[in-house]
């Protein structure tokens, strides 16, 4: 069942060449750990957005979690002057 | 952006697209409450737009370190700001290296084990 769980996450590959794709300069490389790691990185988030917005809708009695919940949480989730924003 | 670049780019997304809603689905489980799809298009899309705020400060930091390729080290800044997820990718890394150092173990086979015995021996 653990092992069911980890298998869930995004791929080196995929992680890489959309990172890579967003570098400005042609000549700057993402190292392989690095590349790995971002792919943790990228699935904290993820999971990030979607356990709020779970808890935002659970606050407001909703059975599904929908649009307005996740905008509510976002300015937060994506803020980068506090600590609960990445 | 190039014809090319804007397909990769497109089949990026949607790579990133199926994994959000996985993830999700996992979580819909665990609390008994579905996502719409529009809010799993939403997650995917902001998630993205965080790779490239994420890409320009990394980029950004190898640069400040005078290197060319993105480190592990500049991986760490990034998480710096939650103390939670700071600790949470400093422990990812010491699980990469500590992977690393068996798989080199395993490579060089015989003659790593015997120098571990030679160290070993002299303790």
């Amino acid at each position: 069942m653990a092992e069911k769980d980890a298998e869930i996450g995004f791929k080196k590959d995929t992680v890489s060449k959309l990172l890579t794709g967003f570098f400005k300069e042609d000549k700057t490389r993402l190292g392989g750990d690095a590349a790995l790691l971002m792919a943790e990185m990228l699935k904290v988030f993820v999971q990030e957005a979607a356990v709020r917005s779970q808890k935002q809708a659970e606050s407001e009695d909703c059975d599904q979690v929908d649009i307005e919940h996740f905008e509510k949480i976002l300015p937060q989730l994506v803020s980068s002057s506090t600590k609960s924003g990445f | 952006m190039s014809v090319d670049k804007e397909e990769t780019h497109q089949r990026l997304k949607a790579a990133v697209h199926y994994t959000v809603g996985r993830l999700c689905q996992k979580i819909a489980e665990d609390h008994r409450r579905e996502f719409s799809r529009q809010v799993i298009a939403a997650i995917a899309e902001t998630a993205v737009r965080q790779c490239d705020i994420f890409a320009k400060d990394l980029e950004a930091f190898a640069r400040h370190a005078k290197r060319s390729t993105v480190s592990t080290e500049d991986v760490k800044l990034i998480a710096r700001r939650s103390t939670a997820l700071s600790v949470y990718i400093q422990n990812k890394s010491e699980e990469l290296n500590q992977d690393q150092r068996e798989l080199k173990k395993k490579n060089t086979g015989k003659r790593k084990s015997r120098d571990t015995e030679e160290e070993e021996s002299r303790e």
